[in-house]
């Protein structure tokens, strides 16, 4: 009986199609997300070397003042990718994942983004969580919306009904069939990016892999309540493909765009123009005033005193931390709006399957917005951590040579994502055990 | 009477296609969501327009509030552009959401142009912008393949297609009957569309003349012809389809094959082929460039010693303190002539790499319509690429000349003496901050925008010909 339902599968011109179309697409998304990675890598490389070269040049240009040396220096901290990123590019092209940035004001320095075309960023990623997220739907749809239906149409069912032990059962294998299909080209293609990707087996790859299983299982258990409805092959044809529409394209445009609207962000204009202001107005202000502030922020550097005649870099660079301290409530407002735009999405995203598996791809492959967001917090601290550093060989001013410029690595920013898995598929598991039963309850009848 | 029968086919299409109820639901809610996308697309850009003019007010009062200063304090005081969005991204946001928004413009340092809309937005927004193009570009597609599969497939099963046959009729008149019924349809859908389309225009031109009345004629054409070759190419599948159910499948994979797949996969191989530089490395091709040419910071550099020992001869003096005019002021507008010089050509070349990336997805257009329409209702919304870069190269000359401004004052009232911009001696009147020129955005004109779609609507015209052609030898297609 198996291996005779097994034959007619893939006897279906319709499997060997979808099997084709899902190896294409299936190598060049895998090829996207490499690409994606090794540009990646070799821009963090190239990057790492022209600091060393950067570093050369400005010692050489700037050999005894150690004031300009430091105004022109810049230090190098890199949000590293990782092979996850691979599969669930997300918001990571979209966002600088390398801040040089001198000791200046950061606040204008640590905005700046990358140079990307626009044009590809619209049209967004062919990469292996689009290709879960968006086909594979698709693909459940197409094997399975005339389970039941074609064989009606046929005429063949009767004959099921009369001949087999359980009608039920036999409906049963035949789903069960497709979905062991589809669960091991979904395996196939896990596997080839783990080869390709290069990406070890660890636990955040083996969340991917189960909450993307649970979301195919999430299209076979809405599959299986549509075809238990028992209309014709092309009316679940089409509420299939309607209830596709709605899910994976035309909710998470419409959620989207409403929180935008929801939270629009103002503040990053206002912070902007804050933090020019509060360095320069502080040209025209008094200089005891300013270094006051500069000594509040950092009672440890009182003992340089106020120094108050003429230009001194002590004065200067307390100006440019005048910059960024002013502005503080400004940018603390801008991250609090993305941070509130992250919790929403992620509230509503529970009750859609595709919502719900694309943000935690991005959450777990750390290419979400909040890592970034993370990763430019860090910034902040990475900048103070230099700065603090070589603000007393300025106000001493000590001679560049003397000094071990050196020793500022470029260095790398660690995230943590408590991720929980049970917490994230909670609600998809629920509808999908919903659909089922449902599916089962309104045929009790027919099969008992 | 050759015509009466075509309108008689195309009504009872019409008619029978209304007579389900299901598709009049479905024109409800279609209408009802394009009017909430209208009036939630029209309050968001409201809304955005008073922030940015809001905060571009802020930026200047707060520039023309400095004291007398030193120019060169106001040069890299600099100033912001928060960019101004077309009337019509509301209709269409094209590459809105992703180009930056604002951009900081100060002495001898190009910034980049930052906090684009999609940076600021978790993962969702890649799934798209909901705008009124989307509906029509995406939705409305399906709509009509929907509505149009079985259109004459059907009568091919039902047999009834060999009876219209009998009585006279050619297959071409059933073809073109069935285009007339399913276009009146489908105008169902866009027309409400349109209407929204020709509101915004009616309503936000306020100082464009009649740039938005032409900019709204010709998109209305264009999604008209994007629509009658869409309704054209479900009618001749339809017609050659063996049963319904094959129809319908292919109609469906062709929707995912040329509106989801080739668009994505178009600009993956582009920038696969043409690769940018990453901006580490633009800024660092720009440094070599630099120090090539010359350090104006470096007081022995052998490239400005030069310009300094011409500029003495021809003052004849022999230091540059016995000049008449500011000699750092002086060396400083060469530099920032030089410097400009050499950034606006790596840019030139990035502009030029990424519409290599583009490239593909620009020659694709021929076979796509899709990809035909969508560009040119960007292009025509003033939200494609072009524009984009159209506005980055206008700040890039307000930035030269706000530099060069202050260079001027410098050379004309600050004195050799001065030693540096700190203090209050050598300072220039506050009220040249005022008469330093305002950034006024200017959007491309619709006449440069259709020289840029140039192959755009030769592609849509080629598509209606084919078509036509197509239509022309039908009376060959099987009957039964």
């Amino acid at each position: 009986m198996y291996s005779l339902l097994i034959k007619h599968f893939f006897r279906l011109k319709t499997v060997w199609l979808v099997f084709g179309i899902l190896i294409i697409l299936g190598a060049f998304s895998i090829s996207t997300g490499k690409q994606f990675l090794s540009q990646k890598e070799e821009a963090i490389t190239k990057a790492i070397t022209q600091q060393q070269k950067h570093l050369k040049i400005q010692r050489q240009y700037h050999k005894d003042d150690i004031g300009l040396l430091s105004y022109y220096l810049k230090f190098l901290f890199i949000n590293p990718v990782q092979p996850l990123a691979g599969i669930s590019i997300g918001q990571s092209d979209l966002n600088s994942y390398m801040q040089s940035v001198s000791i200046l004001a950061l606040e204008g320095q640590k905005h700046n983004t990358d140079l990307v075309n626009p044009m590809r960023q619209q049209v967004g990623n062919l990469d292996v969580g689009f290709l879960i997220v968006f086909l594979f739907p698709l693909i459940v749809i197409t094997l399975n919306f005339n389970l039941l239906s074609d064989e009606e149409e046929k005429g063949t069912w009767k004959m099921i009904v009369i001949q087999s032990k359980s009608s039920f059962k036999f409906l049963l294998t035949k789903l069960s069939i497709r979905l062991v299909f589809v669960f091991a080209v979904l395996g196939l293609l896990f596997l080839t990016s783990k080869m390709i990707l290069g990406i070890p087996f660890t636990k955040d790859f083996f969340i991917i892999i189960a909450m993307s299983y649970l979301y195919v299982l999430f299209w076979f258990a809405l599959c299986f309540f549509v075809i238990l409805l028992r209309k014709s092959s092309s009316t679940n044809a089409i509420s299939l493909l309607a209830s596709w529409l709605l899910l994976v394209v035309f909710l998470p445009v419409t959620i989207s765009n409403y929180i935008t609207n929801v939270y629009p962000i103002d503040e990053a204009f206002t912070m902007e123009i804050k933090q020019r202001d509060a360095y320069h107005e502080k040209w025209d202000t008094d200089k005891k005033e300013t270094l006051e502030k500069f000594y509040e922020h950092y009672p440890h550097l009182k003992k340089y005193g106020f120094k108050t005649e003429g230009f001194s870099w002590l004065w200067y660079y307390a100006m440019q931390q005048m910059g960024d301290d002013d502005s503080k409530t400004e940018c603390e407002g801008l991250y609090n709006k993305i941070k509130k735009r992250e919790v929403l999405s992620k509230k509503i995203a529970q009750f859609f399957p595709p919502l719900q598996l694309q943000l935690s791809m991005n959450t777990i492959g750390k290419t979400s917005l909040s890592n970034h967001i993370d990763f430019l917090s860090a910034t902040t601290k990475f900048h103070e951590g230099v700065r603090l550093d070589i603000y007393p060989k300025i106000f001493e001013n000590h001679h560049p040579d003397v000094v071990d410029f050196e020793k500022y690595k470029p260095e790398f920013f660690k995230s943590e994502t408590n991720f929980s898995l049970i917490k994230n598929v909670f609600s998809m598991f629920v509808i999908s055990l919903i659909l089922i039963s449902f599916g089962v309850f309104i045929n009790v009848k027919h099969f008992c | 009477m050759k015509n009466d029968v075509v309108v008689l086919l195309g009504r009872q299409f019409f008619k029978k296609t209304f007579s389900k109820k299901s598709l009049l639901a479905l024109l409800l809610l279609f209408v009802a969501v394009l009017t909430y996308v209208t009036i939630n697309g029209w309050n968001a850009f409201e809304d955005r327009h008073e922030n940015i003019e809001h905060h571009q007010n802020e930026s200047r009062d707060s520039w023309e509030s400095n004291p007398d200063k030193h120019p060169h304090r106001m040069a890299h005081f600099g100033s912001f552009v928060f960019r101004t969005q077309h009337p019509l991204r509301i209709f269409d946001s094209g590459l809105e959401s992703y180009t930056g928004n604002s951009i900081f413009l100060e002495a001898h340092k190009q910034n980049t142009a930052n906090f684009s809309e999609a940076a600021l937005s978790t993962g969702l927004v890649r799934f798209g912008d909901l705008n009124i193009a989307l509906l029509l570009q995406l939705i409305l597609p399906l709509i009509i393949f929907f509505i149009g599969y079985a259109s004459i497939v059907s009568e091919k099963e039902n047999g009834t297609l060999k009876i219209i046959y009998l009585q006279g009729v050619s297959m071409r008149q059933i073809l073109l009957g069935k285009v007339l019924g399913l276009f009146m349809v489908s105008a169902l859908f866009f027309i409400p569309a349109l209407i929204a389309l020709w509101s915004i225009a009616y309503l936000e031109n306020h100082d464009m003349n009649s740039e938005l009345i032409m900019r709204s004629f010709l998109i209305t054409m264009s999604y008209v012809l994007f629509f009658i070759v869409l309704c054209f190419v479900t009618v001749i599948i339809s017609a050659k389809s063996e049963n319904s159910n094959k129809a319908l499948l292919s109609l469906l994979g062709g929707w995912l094959l040329f509106f989801i797949i080739i668009p994505k996969t178009a600009q993956v191989v582009g920038s696969y082929i043409h690769p940018n530089l990453s901006k580490i490395e633009f800024r660092e091709a720009i440094e070599i460039e630099v120090a090539k040419q010359g350090d104006s910071h470096n007081p022995d550099d052998p490239y400005f010693n030069k310009i300094r020992d011409s500029v003495l001869k021809t003052n004849n003096v022999t230091s540059v303190k016995e000049l008449p005019f500011n000699y750092s002021g002086f060396l400083m507008s060469k530099g920032e002539e030089q410097s400009a010089k050499i950034y606006a050509n790596q840019h030139n070349k990035l502009i030029e790499s990424y519409e290599k990336q583009n490239s593909i997805t620009n020659g694709l257009v021929l076979l796509n319509p899709y990809l035909a329409i969508k560009n040119l209702s960007m292009g025509l919304s003033g939200t494609d690429f072009y524009n984009y870069t159209n506005f980055l190269s206008q700040t890039e000359i307000y930035r030269y000349q706000q530099s060069q401004y202050m260079n001027t004052l410098q050379m004309k009232f600050i004195s050799n003496k001065a030693e540096g911009s700190e203090g209050k001696v050598h300072v220039v009147d506050k009220s040249y901050w005022k008469d330093a020129p305002k950034f006024d955005y200017k959007y491309v004109a619709v006449f440069e925008t259709m020289k840029h779609q140039l192959l755009t609507i030769l592609a849509l015209l080629v598509w209606l010909l084919l078509i036509l052609i197509m239509t022309y030898f039908s009376n060959r297609f099987k009957i039964i």
